[in-house]
């Protein structure tokens, strides 16, 4: 608990944050999980909001992940882990844009043959899971990089929270 | 060709979904406070959007249409969409669960987002082809993407920004949000046919 505070990479300054609870300590690796903040937060609703699909409990626990041991950390402790911005986007690219991206050229490549409303709604059907499994190997190749792992970039004083200034500090 | 083209400029910028429509305002305001959040969510967004704007194209023309069902398309295109959170979740889990880890966050956002269901409904309206419709729906997704990467690099500024108190917080949001939506007015002039 009393080693010195590890020194974030200029790259991991930027990195998008979250906050995580030590749920289980193995030899090499230590499980996390993230906090139960599913939702923005923006509004009265937070408590409710975005809760529609399933129990919040088994969403959290869906989004547990290990990171390499390396810390001495122990379990119940909250930790602050990121990614780097640009990792975001890409993994947003990947897993969005490029299934959309076949979806639309697969409807619009089977309008110009076919002209009709029904084979451009089976082309975009194929469009989109061919989409889905060339975003597939693009996200081992990122996996396989390292540029999607969360790194450990400090410890939460108890009560701290993440939450971003929403516009301007209180001036007089 | 040009008239897809139009269509598209109107739909995002002159008929931009959050400051023309207002739709969408609650993930507008609750997570455009980093540009990277902002553009990861308008990216998912955009997805669910057109996506589940095709499912919904299918779904009035083949099933509500014709079968005289018009009074049941609200609940049908809420459960189309909530579907295609959850089939949208599910592939991503599927394909990597590196990427569900980062992005999985924003997927339980969207199923309460009225820019969607209000996408598919303005759809309806238009009675355009199956093309024409996912190229709208893409389009409306992009600008709404657009402003709230826009409106996140600016709460970005303003963060750092020293304002009165009393205006500090959310009211200096809705008024920045106010000069955006006069800004994108000025797309009004142009003719999109």
């Amino acid at each position: 608990m009393n080693e010195p505070m590890p020194v974030c990479s200029p790259a991991e300054r930027g990195a998008v944050e979250g906050i995580v609870h030590v749920v289980r300590v193995d030899d090499e690796v230590v499980w996390l999980q993230p906090e139960p903040s599913t939702s923005c937060g923006g509004c009265a609703a937070v408590g409710q909001c975005g809760k529609g699909i399933g129990s919040l409990a088994r969403r959290i626990e869906e989004r547990r992940f290990a990171l390499a041991h390396s810390q001495r950390l122990e379990v119940g402790e909250r930790i602050v882990v990121g990614v780097a911005p640009r990792a975001l986007l890409q993994a947003a690219l990947i897993a969005y844009g490029l299934p959309l991206a076949t979806a639309l050229a697969g409807a619009a490549i089977a309008e110009v043959w076919f002209a009709g409303d029904l084979a451009s709604l089976a082309a975009a059907a194929v469009g989109l899971a061919l989409g889905v499994v060339i975003a597939r190997c693009a996200a081992r190749r990122l996996l396989a990089r390292g540029d999607l792992a969360p790194r450990f970039l400090r410890r939460v004083p108890p009560g701290e929270s993440l939450q971003p200034s929403t516009g301007g500090k209180g001036g007089a | 060709m040009k008239e897809y083209a139009l269509m598209m400029i109107g739909a995002a910028l002159v008929n931009n979904v959050i400051l023309a429509r207002f739709l969408g305002l609650c993930s507008f305001m609750g997570v455009t406070t980093r540009i990277d959040t902002a553009a990861g969510m308008g990216l998912a967004t955009t997805f669910v959007i057109t996506v589940s704007s095709m499912a919904d194209w299918a779904v009035q023309n083949y099933l509500l249409a014709p079968f005289g069902l018009g009074f049941l398309r609200t609940v049908t295109f809420i459960l189309v969409i909530a579907s295609a959170v959850q089939f949208t979740e599910l592939t991503v889990r599927k394909v990597s669960p590196s990427l569900f880890q980062m992005l999985g966050i924003y997927l339980p956002l969207i199923t309460t987002n009225c820019a969607v269901l209000g996408v598919a409904l303005l759809l309806v309206e238009s009675r355009l082809s199956f093309l024409a419709s996912a190229l709208f729906a893409f389009a409306s997704s992009l600008g709404y993407s657009l402003v709230m990467v826009i409106f996140a690099g600016l709460r970005e500024r303003l963060a750092l920004a020293t304002v009165p108190r009393l205006f500090a917080g959310p009211p200096i949001g809705f008024i920045v949000a106010s000069l955006l939506a006069m800004a994108f007015m000025g797309f009004s002039g142009i003719s999109t046919g």
